[in-house]
């Protein structure tokens, strides 16, 4: 994927003016990981949101038997933090790391709290982004309720066009919720379907 | 006929490993001034230089991936390699051998070492270059040619100074043993200490050396070996004096005028063609092979 930058996805996604873009940009810093490093760790707590400028980071926890569980990939353009933990000032539940060599755009928390008090459309702004976090969210639960594996894996090829050949299969099996050797049915029993040969 | 120079010659830069069992240096389009349009057709080169690896039981390698919209050729100089892909066909590329493999609408394979060399260890060295398809060809079907060293058409020079395997295109009448989809020259030339060899090409095709073995010089340049060198776009002769036994992968081919989108293990024209490619790819249009 190619690098996008905050201020690209804000002139391209919102309707907030130049100056106050030009500020955001002032107050906020970019930060470098390497792959395995990471953003946030469980128990730790969270004063930023990460947005992943380059490369390519995944938020997960670890069950009671030492088993993790991916909530969320975040690519390029895409906004990742624990919520909980940056609004309540709880310890973090949930790992944030790196999994390719990452470029973040930090944007800190009392630098929003400061801006939705100030500026309107800030506020507008950001209870957009969080409507649409619990959209997904919402609609997220649903799926690992109700879908089958492979309609699963159709949404998430629709959410994440290029991750499958970004990260391990036992990654994407972790997001989906299923073994990889259910994954791997999947594809198997897809490629039956849609290859010609 | 003029002279064809070398514009620069390049030295192999950092290393990266495709998989575990592929230590190479990026030649193209990693060098500077090395872009896939510089180099057209020839838009990646992967050399894995001389590289010692370890007996291992389970074999090294790079598992399932996808290709669409070029070529891909290996040239194994030490090592063998196994491939499988998903359309059920496979093999072994033994020392001297080629492979080309046209992925064109799609393939996925995957290419470890071959698994009673991996056994045995030892020296690993080869080429593998990307070739670019013209656009009207990036979606024809999958195809390969499995070249075995034997069956490599070959030029003896001139009072035993060597040999010139002609894996493609032509040298001196003798045509190439694999067809390519435009015009290209892919010369392994096999030359002994005090050996010359003569080429002449196009002013226009994009060309290149890369020195394999020994030590070697270009009208008083010298190329040292794991080195490649340039040529200008300018002249069309050249001759290569070995100075110790020495082995030179020559490349040279027509460009191919057309825009790239370029991403990952895909290389098509459009940016369109580049998300349906990952679509297509996700939906396992190209076939399905077990890790």
């Amino acid at each position: 994927m190619n690098k996008i930058t905050f201020s690209t996805f804000l002139t391209s996604n919102t309707d907030l003016d130049e100056t106050m873009i030009a500020e955001l940009m002032r107050h906020c810093r970019t930060l470098f990981f390497k792959k395995g490093d990471f953003l946030l760790r469980q128990g730790d707590t969270c004063h930023a949101s990460f947005f992943v400028e380059k490369g390519l980071v995944r938020q997960y926890g670890i069950d009671n038997e030492g088993k993790e569980h991916i909530l969320q990939f975040a690519p390029e353009g895409w906004i990742v933090t624990d919520r909980d933990s940056l609004y309540n000032k709880t310890p973090a539940a949930y790992f944030i790391q790196a999994i390719e060599d990452t470029s973040i755009f930090l944007i800190e928390e009392e630098l929003v709290s400061k801006l939705t008090k100030s500026h309107s459309n800030f506020t507008t702004f950001n209870d957009t982004l969080l409507h649409n976090h619990i959209r997904q969210l919402t609609k997220r639960i649903y799926q690992l309720l109700s879908a089958s594996a492979e309609d699963r894996y159709l949404s998430f090829i629709k959410t994440y066009p290029d991750i499958l050949l970004r990260v391990p299969q036992t990654m994407v099996a972790s997001y989906l919720g299923i073994t990889p050797e259910s994954l791997s049915r999947v594809r198997k029993s897809l490629s039956g379907k849609n290859f010609k040969k | 006929m003029a002279t064809k120079k070398i514009e620069r010659v390049i030295a192999p830069a950092g290393v990266h490993f495709v998989g575990d069992g592929f230590r190479v240096h990026n030649i193209i389009p990693g060098s500077q001034g090395l872009s896939m349009q510089r180099m057209s057709p020839f838009i990646m080169m992967d050399y894995n230089s001389p590289f010692y690896f370890a007996p291992r039981e389970v074999p090294r390698g790079v598992g399932v991936h996808p290709h669409r919209g070029f070529e891909t050729v290996t040239i194994a100089y030490k090592g063998k390699v196994e491939h499988h892909d998903s359309s059920g066909g496979g093999g072994v590329i033994e020392e001297g051998d080629v492979q080309w493999m046209t992925a064109a609408s799609g393939v996925l394979h995957k290419e470890f070492h071959e698994k009673e060399w991996s056994r045995k260890g030892g020296e690993f060295q080869m080429v593998q270059l990307w070739v670019n398809l013209p656009a009207k060809d990036k979606m024809s079907k999958p195809k390969y040619q499995a070249i075995q060293n034997r069956a490599i058409n070959k030029v003896m020079l001139p009072e035993h100074e060597g040999v010139v395997e002609v894996i493609a295109g032509e040298y001196q009448g003798t045509k190439g043993s694999a067809s390519t989809f435009t015009p290209m020259h892919l010369l392994n030339v096999i030359l002994k200490n005090n050996g010359k060899a003569d080429f002449h090409f196009p002013a226009h095709f994009n060309t290149a050396i890369l020195v394999l073995e020994g030590n070697i010089s270009i009208d008083g340049t010298n190329v040292p070996v794991n080195n490649f060198a340039l040529f200008e776009n300018v002249g069309e002769n050249f001759s290569i004096h070995a100075s110790a036994d020495s082995i030179i992968l020559v490349l040279s081919g027509e460009p191919i005028n057309e825009p790239i989108a370029a991403h990952g293990p895909f290389v098509m024209n459009t940016k369109q063609e580049l998300i349906e490619a990952f679509q297509d790819f996700n939906e396992g249009k190209f076939g399905y092979l077990e890790d």
